[in-house]
């Protein structure tokens, strides 16, 4: 089992429920390659740098995982058929050093996501005076 | 010695903060590597260190793929608020 992260952009036209199941999805396709699931975390709807087909806006997931090898060909794969997500990247934290981060930065995502559900409006507010830092 | 140092003594700020890892999404990070036009600056212009020079390097790259960073700003492809990232 290896130590992944994904992070993908799904399109702004999609409804908010829309863009729910996406995630979803995301995270289904996770489960059935025998991979865990540690965190998610929601960065939310964010001007993109550049176009990407003809889109200036997107909504980022990273998804945090521990996954068998074989299991992210797959889980690309289905991303790259999904006309829904405009990019993804997967990053794989292998030596002692990136996953000893790895862990530190699950930890602060899980932690800031269970106090997000009650008060989404004031870390929403926070996380735009940390980017604008 | 005639010829004088006309700068002042560069440091890695990373080394300062004792960074270990740079993450691709924490673009605060990221900012004290970046010229106006979002290009990698070279690291004899701020001092960096190799280690974190080559570890900030790839979280831009990373963060250029994602498209959190621009690759270019130029006349046909301005950013509408070029500094609202790095501030």
């Amino acid at each position: 089992m290896n130590h992944y992260e994904t992070l993908f952009i799904i399109k702004p036209t999609l409804t908010e429920e829309e863009i729910k199941s996406q995630v979803e999805r995301v995270k289904s396709i996770i489960a059935n390659q025998n991979g865990e699931l540690l965190a998610t975390q929601d960065m939310g709807m964010r001007k993109l740098a550049y176009e990407i087909d003809k889109q200036n806006r997107g909504y980022y997931t990273v998804v945090y995982y521990t996954a068998p090898a074989d299991a992210i060909s797959e889980l690309e794969r289905q991303l790259r058929y999904n006309e829904e997500i405009l990019r993804f990247m997967t990053v794989k934290y292998s030596n002692k050093k990136e996953i000893a981060q790895y862990k530190k930065m699950v930890d602060a995502v899980s932690k800031s996501s269970s106090s997000e559900d009650t008060t989404k409006k004031a870390s929403e507010a926070t996380e735009a005076s940390e980017s604008a830092e | 010695m005639a010829e004088r140092r006309k700068f002042k003594k560069r440091y890695c700020r990373y080394c300062e903060q004792k960074v270990e890892f740079i993450d691709y999404k924490d673009l605060g990070m990221l900012k004290y590597s970046l010229s106006e036009r979002y290009k990698i600056m070279p690291r004899r212009l701020t001092g960096n260190c190799k280690k974190h020079q080559e570890m900030v390097t790839g979280a831009i790259k990373k963060a250029r793929q994602t498209a959190l960073i621009p690759y270019i700003v130029d006349r046909k492809r301005v950013v509408e608020n070029p500094f609202e990232l790095i501030k």
